[in-house]
């Protein structure tokens, strides 16, 4: 009897015992030593070389000014491919949302750009960019239009990165919000039909509220996905023209090599910013979202 | 369920030991030695494996694998494994990881400006006392390529794969419009200026250009007769004037078409291509690129020296061989070291296929260079060059200082930034980074 009621108490540990180790080992222990090297001037090679440093740190990122760009261009890169994508993704799904052939056509092509790899994606767009003899400026030239330095002007190089994002994710996105939208049962559109609604009125106050879930989700997933981006900067600018698109992520894996204590405080600052970032937004926006 | 697991295990322990007893099979010879298994550092009847990292890939990539090819061959003590780990920063990376987690390699190739770094950790072997024993010196070696061989008097790397700048030239291009190679700044200017074409507002033709590097604004500092470092190894060694002259003097030509400065991501492949196909009629690139340049141009192509401003002087580049202090095998990598140095199988085949610079005075004395020379005397310029070779930016720092020093060339030659301030701020970032 004894044995039995402590099992039961036991099991439930037992059971996660599993996924617990997982995470202990490479999430856990991972953030904890990150947390610890980063009050550290630490040399990789020889332990003994590293110095305890305290938060010497964290007042460096604090008042240096490449930090402040770096966090300004991630801010800017966030807000840019989330509304662009959101946007975007949402007119396109509405118009996708009548079930046509061709809309399934149309919904397989928006998709195609998610499944191929980030980087033939890059690369084919710093292709077209080519400011001299890439295909865009060609077409901008054909329409009368001047051409554009795309990535290789500082004032440019950043709407250029968040054009092949959004261009990237905006099938994915669509492809949820078509679902989401399917979902809404059609009864409540009739009957708004009935009270004379609207077509304004309808999606404001039908739809939107009925796919927010959704939109929720897409929001804080692209938010952080955002917050990390790093392989288009890396393929496309490396960073520049003169840190123009150095994102956060981009800014830790320069100090990989030399400076790992200081990389190692800039990923915690980052850390403790997608966290905030996630707290508000349940906080904040979990309010207005609508759960059937 | 568990059944399933363990009977998938067995026909996976199974289909592996059939692969083994395949590939067993299939080599006979790496039996012979009597290590069919994980070849161990030194077996007593087995050679020495000595580990051998290195950054080389591509055509040069296939002639050091020659090399160590003919040195596997030439003995039986000694087995080289050469392991191609990209690029020198994927390479230095990797390097430190290694090292931290002890399973680093015996030997490896460092570029030039992180030896200091390394060292500075105590990672490298002094390699003087082994020097001594084979009767050598460092007196054999060329002596403009040892700026950063030695480390608190320790002699942590030998040069190895090593290049300079050096200015390109079709002369094609230069004879039509009647300009002589230019040996000075001014005289680079007026031939750079009169080689632009400008159609409808667009340049059909540049002067010259250079790769997205610090390489040759440092060259053009120490031509102005500036150090980079100040020999104290606290601040810069050029005072604002001295950086902003040579700032200035590329930013006019690149607003008047004379200059060229090619965005920062594959710089070197594209200003490469543009000399090629004729859109620029000089420039400055390393001497690594030679070979590949003299079989594709369609034009009279000559190399000459960096133009000088005050003096000649040029930097140099490319890597070195280091021995690693966490080595078990140290004499075995020695000898492979030492085989290379003096060998004209070893590194002396290396420098005719490749087109690094002869790297002991040796080579640069033998019979196959000096044929070489008077074949190819493109190739000749870039040694000569090396008696003004002076590298003025070694400082254990150096690498996170380049990061800054990167920032404020992509400011001016990218964003017009202006030049003095710009400097200001590199200065004092550049400070900031030698104090701690």
């Amino acid at each position: 009897m004894d044995k039995k009621r402590i099992w039961e108490a036991v099991r439930p540990y037992v059971m996660i015992l599993p996924a617990m180790t997982g995470i202990v080992l490479f999430v856990l222990y991972p953030v904890a030593y990150l947390i610890k090297l980063s009050f550290y001037k630490y040399n990789l090679m020889n332990k003994d070389k590293s110095k305890f440093i305290g938060t010497d740190n964290y007042t460096q990122i604090f008042s240096r000014e490449d930090f402040y760009t770096a966090l300004l261009n991630t801010v800017v890169y966030t807000i840019g491919v989330v509304v662009l994508t959101l946007v975007l993704s949402l007119i396109i799904a509405v118009w996708l949302n009548k079930r046509k052939r061709f809309n399934a056509i149309v919904q397989a092509g928006i998709f195609t750009p998610h499944i191929i790899s980030i980087v033939s994606v890059a690369l084919v767009w710093m292709w077209l960019m080519e400011p001299n003899h890439g295909l865009l400026n060609f077409l901008l030239k054909t329409f009368g239009l001047p051409g554009s330095t795309w990535l290789q002007n500082s004032s440019t190089a950043m709407i250029s990165i968040i054009i092949v994002s959004v261009w990237q994710n905006i099938g994915y996105y669509t492809l949820i919000i078509v679902a989401a939208l399917q979902s809404i049962p059609p009864s409540i559109y009739e009957a708004a039909a009935l009270d004379n609604a609207s077509k304004f009125q309808v999606f404001r106050k039908i739809t939107l509220p009925l796919i927010s879930p959704q939109l929720f989700f897409i929001l804080i997933i692209m938010t952080i996905g955002s917050f990390k981006v790093f392989d288009t900067v890396k393929i496309m600018t490396g960073g520049g023209p003169n840190g123009a698109t150095t994102t956060l992520v981009y800014y830790i894996y320069e100090f990989r090599t030399n400076s790992i204590g200081y990389a190692s405080a800039t990923g915690v600052v980052l850390m403790a910013i997608i966290a905030l970032l996630t707290v508000v937004y349940f906080r904040v926006l979990s309010k207005k979202v609508h759960y059937q | 369920m568990w059944k399933k697991a363990s009977s998938v295990l067995l026909a996976t322990t199974m289909l592996s030991g059939l692969l083994a007893a395949c590939s067993g099979g299939e080599s006979p010879k790496t039996t012979d030695t009597g290590s069919s298994a994980a070849p161990a550092p030194s077996g007593p009847a087995g050679k020495a494996t000595v580990q051998f990292w290195h950054s080389l890939g591509g055509k040069n990539g296939e002639y050091l694998d020659a090399m160590i090819k003919r040195f596997n061959a030439s003995q039986d003590k000694v087995e080289v494994v050469g392991t191609f780990q990209g690029s020198y920063d994927e390479t230095v990376t990797k390097l430190q990881q290694a090292v931290a987690a002890k399973t680093g390699p015996d030997i490896s190739m460092l570029e030039r400006a992180y030896i200091q770094m390394f060292a500075d950790s105590d990672v490298l072997e002094d390699m003087t006392p082994f020097l001594k024993k084979s009767n050598m010196s460092q007196d054999d070696l060329t002596p403009g390529l040892m700026g950063h061989s030695v480390f608190d008097k320790k002699l942590v790397s030998l040069p190895f794969n090593r290049s300079t700048p050096i200015l390109h030239v079709n002369k094609t291009m230069l004879d039509e419009k009647g300009l002589a190679v230019p040996k000075t700044w001014e005289e680079l200017k007026t031939v750079a200026n009169a080689l632009v074409i400008k159609e409808n507002n667009e340049f059909k033709r540049y002067g010259y250009s250079m790769p997205y590097d610090t390489w040759y604004p440092i060259a053009m500092i120490s031509q102005a007769k500036g150090k980079f470092f100040n020999d104290q190894g606290t601040s810069i060694g050029f005072d604002s004037a001295l950086g902003t002259k040579v700032f200035k003097f590329l930013k006019d030509q690149q607003n008047t078409g004379a200059l060229y400065y090619p965005p920062q991501q594959d710089s070197g492949n594209i200003v490469n291509q543009m000399f090629i196909s004729g859109k620029i009629g000089l420039m400055y690139q390393s001497t690594g690129v030679i070979g590949s340049l003299k079989d594709n141009v369609k034009f009279d192509y000559v190399t000459s020296f960096l133009p000088m401003d005050a003096v000649y002087a040029t930097p140099t580049g490319g890597a070195n061989l280091s021995l690693m202090a966490g080595s078990k095998n140290k004499d075995a990598a020695w000898e492979f070291l030492r085989w290379a140095m003096i060998d004209p199988q070893g590194g002396l085949q290396f420098i005719l296929d490749s087109g690094y610079l002869p790297f002991t005075k040796k080579m640069v004395e033998s019979q196959q260079i000096k044929d070489l020379w008077a074949k190819e005397p493109n190739r000749k310029v870039a040694y000569d060059q090396l008696q003004y070779a002076v590298d003025t930016n070694k400082h254990v720092a150096w690498p996170q200082v380049m990061q800054e020093f990167f920032k404020a060339i992509q400011a001016i030659m990218y964003d017009n930034k202006a030049i003095e301030p710009t400097l200001d701020t590199f200065k004092k970032e550049a400070e900031r980074l030698l104090k701690g």
